[in-house]
């Protein structure tokens, strides 16, 4: 391309549109890096007092330590990858039937859980809760992890169009040496779909990570709390302390900004594929 | 496919397959949809016995002039966020779409707030927006204006949030407009530009044409997405000020658990699911009309 007037003008545009996207990120930080007496200028203070003296770190070690957002994390990290886990295992075997496998009720199976996409979680959640409150699994993680293994419709969906455009070979091969079906998903088909697995397991992982209407409604322990609802909880509770606040906004998404820098190419890939996220 | 079905498999097989997946569509999804139809028609509070009260809460509804108030805000939200994303997904689409050194940087930067969660995106942007010490009021004092409230003033709480909504979730449709834009035939446009089309006239008469299916694809989405809205009217409004930030589906959480109204709340659930129902045909319909009228 010509480096014309009108290629520096797009390039500052752009320039200039994602630093609107990515600036509350940057003043989040620089906010995270406050003084008690320093957050509340008027007017605000551009620079981070605390980063140049001595205890730079000292919001997010309060944070931390005394408001306990490490034991908060380390529950979000485990339970999501274990939610993320189990509805790739589950999507993929649903996935696979659907694109592959003839049985009757197979439309209409499909066409329900489409169907079923389109409904928010609020319309359902009543019956739920109801549910796992008889099951007397409250402050336990099996109601955030349940509904995740099971219910995952965008991942059945995902995983579908992704076996039905396997090359036809393959199964032919497949047949010919005489597998049978469980053979046929494990050893043929899954080994093909790690791309999508693995970008599906991120976008049910990243997922998980951000609900707030389950946790905060299943779990009512402190120390069981996942990391968004404990932020959200400290901002109902020192709303006033920001720059705590925000030191614990930047821990909360520090793992998901992690992961996709990790991955960003696969996720924004798949998502221009199928225009899925979930 | 073009054969006849081929059976390879035992006749169980699939069943065992999709076993999983229909235990949670029924337990987790059709179920739901049926028991909130009956509990909609009782006063509940969870904890006692369902009490059959007719038509009671949707009588109660009607008459409530917050209800009406939450009606008018989710068709509301729903409007300024379908609209806003369309327009806003589409042009960083436009804009992004060309070969710049470093050009997969700023995707992914636009992208950002995607992957984020909408309660650190609340807050942060409460910090933003506050009143005194947030930077845009700040900025607005120094040049001698009066900054607006952007989330206590209820003439704005439900647009600025709606807004920001737009801007977090902007980037996932830019990407996938861009996927449509980098389907179209270069060489079509190239022929156009030698025919001395300017821009606007083959962004309008070839671009926007070729983006049809993607177009309503998008549409389908941001409609459905436009009830996702709980975390942040939860982590900026909570609702307010005075119920003008409300939103059907926070609403339902609200009567539910907050007020221990079960009864009420299914009720108000079932009006969401048949907004949703609404919104979805009436896409069907406007695809339909748009798919004849261009053939």
């Amino acid at each position: 391309m010509k480096r014309t007037s009108t290629y520096y003008i797009r390039l500052i545009l752009i320039i200039l549109v994602a630093f609107f996207y990515v600036f509350p990120f940057l003043w989040m930080i620089a906010n995270s890096f406050m003084s008690d007496k320093n957050i509340l200028s008027v007017p605000p203070k551009i620079i981070p007092d605390l980063l140049f003296s001595k205890n730079a770190f000292s919001n997010y070690k309060s944070v931390l330590v005394q408001y306990n957002f490490g034991r908060y994390t380390f529950n979000s990290i485990w339970v999501c990858t274990l939610a993320a886990l189990g509805q790739i295992i589950v999507c993929s075997l649903a996935g696979f039937a659907l694109a592959l496998m003839h049985f009757r009720g197979k439309n209409i199976t499909f066409s329900l859980l489409l169907l079923t996409l389109m409904i928010p979680v609020q319309v359902t959640i009543i019956p739920e809760y109801y549910i796992f409150m008889k099951l007397g699994w409250m402050d336990t993680y099996l109601p955030l992890l349940i509904p995740s293994f099971l219910a995952g419709a965008f991942g059945t969906f995902m995983l579908k169009e992704f076996f039905s455009q396997v090359p036809r070979p393959l199964f032919d091969a497949g047949i010919i040496d005489g597998v049978n079906s469980y053979q046929m998903f494990l050893r043929i088909y899954l080994p093909q779909a790690i791309s999508p697995l693995a970008t599906l397991f991120i976008i049910a992982f990243m997922n998980n990570w951000n609900d707030l209407l389950r946790p905060m409604l299943y779990i009512s322990k402190r120390d069981l709390y996942l990391v968004t609802v404990a932020l959200s909880q400290f901002q109902n509770q020192y709303g006033v302390r920001w720059n705590l606040l925000l030191a614990g906004s930047v821990l909360s998404v520090i793992p998901l900004i992690v992961v996709f820098a990790f991955s960003q190419r696969y996720i924004i890939e798949s998502t221009m594929s199928s225009g899925i996220k979930g | 496919m073009t054969q006849t079905p081929f059976r390879w498999h035992r006749r169980i097989t699939p069943w065992i397959f999709i076993l999983p997946t229909v235990i949670g569509l029924l337990i987790f999804r059709l179920i739901p949809i049926f028991s909130s139809f009956y509990l909609s028609f009782t006063e509940w509070n969870l904890l006692r016995k369902a009490q059959f009260i007719g038509l009671g809460n949707y009588v109660e509804m009607m008459k409530s002039r917050e209800f009406l108030m939450t009606l008018t805000n989710t068709l509301q939200f729903s409007l300024v966020y379908v609209v806003g994303s369309m327009a806003l997904g589409l042009a960083l689409a436009v804009l992004i779409d060309v070969q710049i050194k470093g050009i997969s940087l700023y995707r992914a930067a636009i992208y950002l707030p995607v992957v984020t969660s909408a309660v650190a995106v609340g807050i942060v942007w409460n910090w933003i927006l506050g009143p005194t010490y947030g930077i845009v009021s700040n900025i607005f004092e120094s040049l001698g204006l009066t900054a607006p409230y952007w989330l206590s003033d209820p003439k704005l709480a439900l647009n600025t949030v709606a807004s920001l909504q737009v801007w977090k979730m902007s980037g996932y449709y830019m990407i996938i407009f861009l996927a449509g834009l980098q389907a179209i035939n270069k060489d079509v446009l190239e022929s156009a530009r030698i025919d001395g089309a300017n821009a606007f006239q083959s962004f309008f008469r070839i671009t926007l044409p070729m983006l049809m299916s993607t177009f309503f694809f998008v549409l389908t989405i941001t409609i459905i997405d436009s009830f996702k809205n709980f975390e942040l009217i939860y982590a900026m409004t909570k609702g307010g000020p005075q119920n003008a930030s409300n939103t059907l589906v926070y609403d339902v959480y609200l009567n539910a658990f907050v007020f221990y109204r079960v009864g009420y709340a299914s009720a108000i659930a079932y009006i969401l699911l048949v907004f949703v129902g609404l919104l979805t045909i009436l896409n069907f319909f406007i695809k339909k009309y748009f798919v004849y009228s261009l053939d």
